[in-house]
């Protein structure tokens, strides 16, 4: 009896995979190109690289974001590339990315694709908990979903399906802020605070005031987001951004590519001004494991950490990589030197 | 673990396999182990909750099954309202009643104030807790039997096809199908799947997708035309419909795959004439539920005229307050208890007769003039606060203007929802399992391949959980 049914339900198995590897064709030929469109432009970007490039910049909103009144409003990669007129300097932008979007997008660069050299935008907030569990990275994965390496119909099944990380905005706050509880500071110096959501609770508490002693809310606003952006310590042990970049570092090896890492200018001076030397003293301590830990391992890693002054920060309300003309042109020549002498 | 997910897509194979491949005396114990994955997959600590809930009705209704009086049941079964509405309350209610409390302190001047807990509201708390105090008074009324398998009780309190958002099922009707031995049977399975495949259709390809405008328009109301805003309004009534409708025929067809029938939730709701048609096609599980256990035991019709106005608004506001901790639930709940009133009143004096022809011409107009009620009142339900609701209607009368503001529904959108309320139309007083299952082959596969296509091609990509998951 059950033999009976289990040959008509495989009958009906059988008939449904043929099914879907007609349906596969379809989607193929007539809506997946529409669909890498919609729902995925890196893939879009990724498809659009032209073979003969010399150098991939990947970056963020850091790279396009420029000053309304700006004379050139230029990306930082096209200056990259006049300042090495000879070389051609092709970007890949999607805002808010970080080493896991750009390990996807380098891992789908075609293999005959004739770059040497792929510069990757090493964002020191991007290690922070609290962009690590970003409700943003709910669009971002969704963007990978139809790169993947299965047949269009199954990454569309896959995205239909929600094979991505999505968490609530809810679940993402608890995240990070459970990480900010959980991760204390190890300083060699007294330092009150056991930990970022301890900082930032003090600071709350203990408003900026001004000249003539009244609360200056805006300032105490801003301040207690350079302490919850900055205040941390990479741990290359557990930090996913580090797994991520190691894994960019052994593509880079496999590929052939020479690997340039620019590590973004942040607002020291203004983290110095509004909190103390402490804070920039956790910016220059990650700044400094980064450009060892990957020093090490052979990346050519780009100090831009200290380049830009306040003055050429074109957000003034939060901590931001978004530079004026010249912050983007002095980025761009820091870069263009190191990949000259290398 | 969402029925749209792929984790579901794996997860339900898996356990029907082992399920009938496991011996029959064994497989309270995979459906349990399962139905326990499954509601720990959301967060782990609130499988406590069941556990703790489950143990107390289960000593409980032995208890009271052993006293022979029903007076002195009558303790024993407030414990276990008490309890279970306790951690109701607590989980659900907690922030809105000290909100209100504070404020009404805060009014009068009062320095106290409840502290602020933050937590998430574990899943499908409404669902199951109604499910066991239905057991419980049952068990207290002499209507059902006290269980003694542990396994089996627990079992009835996590069934995983329906523990996050029913049908709430009735103990007499569950759990003797649990413990039947069921057999692998080809027309559960076919009618199983088939449910499970137009269920996903209409909540994955019309839900997902139009719930991205609706959200536009609740978004900013203001930056819409009139003429948009209806739309959304009306969007909105589709979108909760085929979202809840869509998780209820998994769920049942997850079931039935098992030779597990669980009840119906919804027959062609839209197409009622009046409220209270709607409310017997609307959610069954859950308005049988407030009848049976709220409703008769308040006298139902059998009393005097105020007593039974009363009676309609205590059940629509206690149904209003279960969906949520806002009172734009209650205001919900409120608005139904009046129309339904309005209704019935007229109806009487009118000596009107609800036995019409279906797709008359007085059917289509009663249909559409209560699709139409049910649509405003749902705004309520919709939106977040009652200014929000009040703000969406301000709105609705504002501008005219038949500009669009980049509210561009796709063409792909709008051939769905036709095809969605054809399928209701031909659907009416049937089943999709069976209504397909009467056609020939072709015309069968050809539907299956439609649905299967679109569901792969033409879902909606946001994630947009399943709206009662938050009740």
């Amino acid at each position: 009896m059950e033999n009976g049914i289990l040959k008509r339900i495989g009958f009906k198995v059988l008939l449904l995979a043929i099914l879907l590897v007609g349906m596969n064709y379809i989607y193929q030929y007539f809506f997946f190109k529409a669909d890498l469109t919609k729902y995925s432009d890196i893939a879009e970007q990724v498809n659009s690289l032209p073979q003969n490039v010399d150098i991939i910049y990947l970056g963020e909103s850091s790279n396009v974001t420029y000053l309304e009144k700006d004379r050139d409003k230029r990306a930082i990669s096209e200056f990259i590339n006049e300042y090495l007129p000879d070389l051609d300097v092709v970007d890949i932008t999607k805002p808010a990315s970080h080493s896991g979007i750009y390990y996807a997008i380098l891992n789908q660069i075609p293999a005959k694709n004739e770059a040497k050299t792929v510069i990757v935008t090493l964002n020191l907030r991007s290690f922070n908990a609290q962009w690590i569990y970003s409700d943003l990275e709910t669009p971002l994965q969704r963007g990978l979903v139809l790169m993947r390496n299965n047949s269009p119909l199954v990454n569309r099944l896959m995205l239909s399906f929600k094979d991505y990380d999505i968490k609530s905005k809810q679940e993402r706050e608890r995240q990070f802020k459970g990480q900010w509880l959980a991760d204390e500071f190890k300083v060699p110096f007294p330092f009150p605070h056991k930990n970022v959501k301890d900082w930032d609770y003090w600071q709350a508490m203990n408003p900026i005031k001004d000249s003539s002693g009244n609360i200056d809310q805006y300032q105490t606003i801003i301040t207690t987001q350079f302490i919850k952006t900055y205040g941390f310590q990479i741990d290359t042990l557990n930090n996913p951004r580090i797994q991520d970049f190691d894994a960019i570092v052994a593509l880079a090896k496999q590929r052939n590519w020479n690997l340039v890492f620019n590590l973004m200018g942040e607002n020291t001076e203004k983290a110095e001004r509004l909190v103390g030397e402490e804070l920039v003293y956790f910016m220059r301590e990650n700044r400094d494991l980064l450009v060892n830990y990957y020093g090490r391992k052979g990346v050519v890693v780009v100090d831009n950490l200290e380049t830009v002054p306040d003055s050429l920060y074109v957000d003034k309300d939060f901590p931001t990589e978004h530079y004026a003309e010249k912050g983007r042109k002095d980025i761009a020549k820091n870069v263009a030197n190191a990949i000259k002498n290398d | 673990m969402l029925f749209n997910s792929f984790d579901f897509i794996l997860f339900l194979p898996t356990v029907l396999i082992l399920y009938f491949l496991t011996p029959h005396k064994f497989r309270w114990i995979l459906l349990l182990a399962a139905s326990y994955f499954f509601y720990m997959s959301w967060k782990v600590e609130y499988i406590f909750l069941i556990l703790f809930s489950t143990l107390v009705d289960y000593f409980i209704a032995l208890k009271m099954e052993r006293i022979n009086q029903k007076k002195k049941r009558l303790p024993w079964l407030l414990m276990s309202i008490a309890t279970n509405l306790g951690l109701l309350f607590f989980f659900k209610y907690y922030s809105f009643a000290t909100n209100n409390a504070n404020g009404m302190f805060q009014s009068f001047g009062i320095d106290f104030n409840f502290p602020h807990l933050d937590f998430l509201l574990p899943v499908g708390i409404s669902f199951y807790t109604f499910q066991t105090l239905s057991y419980s008074i049952d068990v207290y009324n002499g209507r059902q039997q006290a269980e003694r398998h542990l396994g089996y009780f627990a079992l009835y309190v996590s069934y995983f096809p329906q523990l996050v958002a029913g049908p709430i099922e009735r103990f007499s009707q569950l759990t003797p199908q649990l413990k039947k031995k069921h057999t692998l049977e080809y027309d559960n399975v076919a009618n199983g799947m088939r449910l499970i495949l137009y269920g996903l259709f209409i909540k994955m390809v019309i839900a997902d997708n139009i719930g991205t405008f609706v959200d536009q328009i609740y978004a900013d109301p203001t930056i819409h035309s009139s003429l948009e805003i209806l739309t959304g309004m009306f969007m909105y009534s589709f979108q909760i419909y085929s979202d809840f409708y869509g998780y209820s025929l998994v769920a049942i067809g997850a079931a039935l795959i098992m030779g597990v029938r669980l009840m119906d939730n919804f027959k062609t709701p839209y197409l009622s004439i009046n409220i209270a048609e709607f409310w017997q096609r609307w959610h069954i599980s859950l308005s049988t539920w407030f009848r049976d256990y709220v409703y008769f035991p308040l006298g139902g019709n059998r009393v005097k005229w105020a007593r039974w106005i009363f009676n309609i608004f205590v059940v629509f506001i206690v149904s209003g307050i279960w969906h949520g901790a806002n009172w734009t639930f209650i205001i919900w709940g409120a608005l139904y208890g009046i129309v339904y009133l309005i209704e019935s009143i007229l109806n009487k004096q009118l000596k009107l007769s609800n036995d019409i022809k279906p797709f008359s011409v007085r059917h289509i107009l009663m249909a559409i003039k209560t699709f139409v009620l049910v649509t405003f009142i749902w705004v309520f339900f919709r939106s977040q606060s009652l200014d929000e609701a009040l703000f969406i209607f301000e709105n609705l009368g504002r501008n005219f203007d038949m500009e669009s503001n980049n509210f561009i529904i796709p063409n792909t959108v709008w051939i769905f929802l036709s095809l969605f309320l054809l399928s209701d139309i031909l659907l009416y007083n049937k089943r999709f399992d069976s209504w397909v299952g009467q056609k020939n082959g072709i015309i069968r596969w050809s539907i299956y391949s439609i649905l299967i296509f679109a569901i792969i091609v033409f879902s909606g990509v946001e994630n947009h959980p399943f709206i009662y998951f938050q009740f």
